[in-house]
């Protein structure tokens, strides 16, 4: 063997030596990736507490003045109720007022978590902090001071109409509101946001949480994304126990979508094992694949469905979809129709 | 005069290390050294150019048909179409079926006939050699595709190990297993990359997306058994691959992978042992 032969076998094995150590450093102990890049995420994570179950976000921005959004527009003219209620309660105009929005579902604070937990909505925008205020106090909020910040709290409601013995039952819910820093709000029950305000000085946020804050940084790419613990939140759901136990074995799950011209987006779940993982993949396969077969006839759901495509290795199931700007017309125009068949 | 021990016949093992030895210069430092270069330093190439885009702009992450993958899944992805429908065939059908066939055309193969060894000694040495010379370059070109593109969007180095360690294992066992498919095709056929090319490319794919046993005649269908990730749906073939797909067990894999390592370079011996090459003149 030549000096050169060996200088490449060494090097190749030092190269293979060297990733395969790293790996397996890696693999035993951890290995910090977020040390080499940034940590991910939207500034607001700081106030969402560390055992939330589900953690939401949306750049109202871009889904506001998105291509998909103004051709909603056009084919669904009216403009939601929902939206006009919440403007009249609060003074705030979700389309002008929010340039995005965090949102998480935490058990209670306190350990007593008998509903799917409190939510807690974090906006960013530019909001008219008097105007908000005093709408809130003509229907009957107070105001009070919560270290040093103006915390507005709607009245109680006692929950009357859930059945006598149901966790629901005699729960008082809080809803407050509260400016937490200037172009930041808060809203969701009270407890979230007083812990909202005592997490402003620093304390254990779920930016600490590394599992689901792995998961947030791989969402990053997309101006919507939610990530949540599928198994509390359907233990907490109190399904029926025959569909519960149909229920795949997943431990986390994830969406992130890019609203654009069209949606595209990836839906990503981790299994409880590799058997588990292998099974849900083995029928989503199923299901894309009679899909594909079955939309042949229906353009309008043939290229979405073809945009379909399943991946993930190990525990990780995902399924990445793309529906185009073309689809939303087609949609239309079928309502369309519909609709007015005669035209 | 000479002593009994220099007149003694080297055993297939010592013949077959002496060939290897040789041979493993020839084979890295040959012309083909450059196709086997560019051909393993493609996915690095393609890998440093995604994590340079990304670092220009952060938010520009690779898509697929306009959804977002993740570091784990574009790694999954290089591994399922480059290496595995790709750069293993093609380092099987060039390397393999040329090393007899190498030597019956630069007219060489007497001077390695002549020598006191057995003949199918020569082609385990070649062969050798070839698994060395492809492992080495595959398996550190995968090792560092995977540390440029699996951190990609938040994934962990650690979280993924273990697939990249079936990986280099599949991978290895691929390399085996196709060079010596294409060793007995280059020891037996006359043309023999011509069938090596229509086999990898022709014959695999073809037979894979059809039901029924056709598919076991074939490495692809034992290699891809071993991948950890999930088959890309890339075109209306893999498709078709995914609905008709029958996956065997990894020991049946790993078994029939051995089994036609084995088999084929025993009767790729055999053929050389047996045939008499005729060198145009």
């Amino acid at each position: 063997m030549t000096s050169r032969t060996r200088y490449f076998v060494v090097t190749s094995l030092l190269v293979l030596a060297v990733g395969l150590g790293t790996g397996l450093v890696a693999y035993f102990v951890g290995f910090p990736t977020n040390a080499l890049t940034r940590a991910g995420g939207p500034d607001e994570l700081r106030f969402i507490p560390r055992n939330a179950t589900l953690v939401a976000y949306a750049n109202v921005t871009d889904v506001m003045t998105s291509q998909l959004r103004e051709h909603l527009r056009q084919v669904l003219p009216s403009e939601p109720n929902g939206r006009r209620e919440f403007e009249e309660q609060t003074g705030i105009n979700i389309e002008t007022d929010i340039d995005r929005v965090l949102a998480c579902i935490a058990p209670s604070l306190d350990g007593s978590s008998a509903i799917p937990g409190v939510g807690l909505i974090l906006a960013r925008g530019r909001f008219n902090d008097v105007k908000i205020e005093s709408l809130m106090r003509d229907h009957g909020a107070t105001v009070e001071d919560y270290k040093g910040v103006r915390l507005i709290v709607a009245p109680r409601e006692s929950r009357t109409d859930s059945p006598a013995g149901s966790p629901r039952s005699g729960l008082h819910e809080d809803f407050s509101i509260a400016f937490i820093e200037p172009g930041l709000l808060a809203i969701g029950s009270g407890p979230l946001v007083r812990h909202a305000v005592d997490l402003r000085a620093g304390g254990d946020n779920v930016t600490a949480n590394e599992e689901l804050m792995g998961l947030v940084e791989s969402l990053e790419s997309g101006n919507v994304w939610a990530v949540g613990r599928f198994d509390v939140l359907a233990g907490q759901a109190r399904l029926p126990g025959d569909l519960a136990s149909r229920l795949p074995a997943i431990t986390w799950f994830s969406a992130t979508g890019l609203v654009n011209g069209g949606i595209s987006g990836v839906l990503r779940a981790e299994a409880r094992d590799e058997a588990a993982a292998e099974n849900l993949r083995d029928v989503i396969r199923g299901f894309v694949a009679l899909a594909k077969m079955q939309a042949g006839s229906k353009p309008e759901i043939l290229a979405m469905v073809q945009s379909l495509q399943l991946g993930g290795t190990g525990k990780t199931v995902a399924l990445s979809f793309d529906v185009p700007e073309a689809v939303f017309e087609l949609l239309g125009q079928a309502a369309a129709n519909r609709a007015f068949p005669g035209k | 005069m000479t002593t009994g021990s220099a007149n003694a016949k080297p055993g297939f093992l010592t013949s077959a290390i002496r060939v290897f030895d040789l041979s493993l210069g020839q084979m890295l430092w040959s012309r083909r050294s450059v196709f086997l270069a560019i051909l393993v330093g493609g996915p690095v190439l393609l890998a440093a150019a995604i994590r340079f885009a990304l670092a220009v702009q952060p938010g520009a992450l690779p898509r697929v048909n306009g959804a977002v993958v993740n570091g784990a899944a574009m790694f999954g992805m290089m591994i399922w179409l480059l290496y595995i429908r790709f750069i293993v065939p093609v380092l099987g059908v060039f390397y393999g079926t040329s090393l007899i066939a190498d030597e019956i055309d630069d007219k060489t193969i007497t001077y390695l006939f002549v020598r006191p060894i057995p003949r199918a000694a020569i082609l385990v040495g070649k062969y050798l050699s070839y698994l060395m010379c492809t492992v080495l370059l595959v398996l550190p070109s995968v090792v560092i595709v995977y540390f440029l593109v699996v951190p990609i969007a938040g994934g962990g180095i650690g979280g993924e190990f273990l697939s990249l360690l079936a990986d280099l294992g599949m991978l290895a066992a691929g390399l085996a297993a196709y060079g010596a498919v294409f060793a007995l095709v280059g020891a037996r056929v006359k043309r023999p990359l011509v069938v090596g090319l229509v086999f990898a490319f022709g014959w695999e794919p073809a037979v894979l997306i059809f039901p029924g046993y056709l598919k076991r005649a074939t490495v692809a269908y034992y290699l891809q058994a071993l991948v950890p990730h999930a088959m890309p749906q890339d075109s209306a073939v893999s498709v078709l691959m995914q609905i008709f797909q029958e996956v065997p067990s990894v020991a049946v894999s790993l078994a029939s992978l051995a089994g036609i390592t084995i088999a084929t370079l025993w009767l790729a011996g055999r053929a050389v042992e047996a045939r008499e090459y005729v060198l145009e003149q």
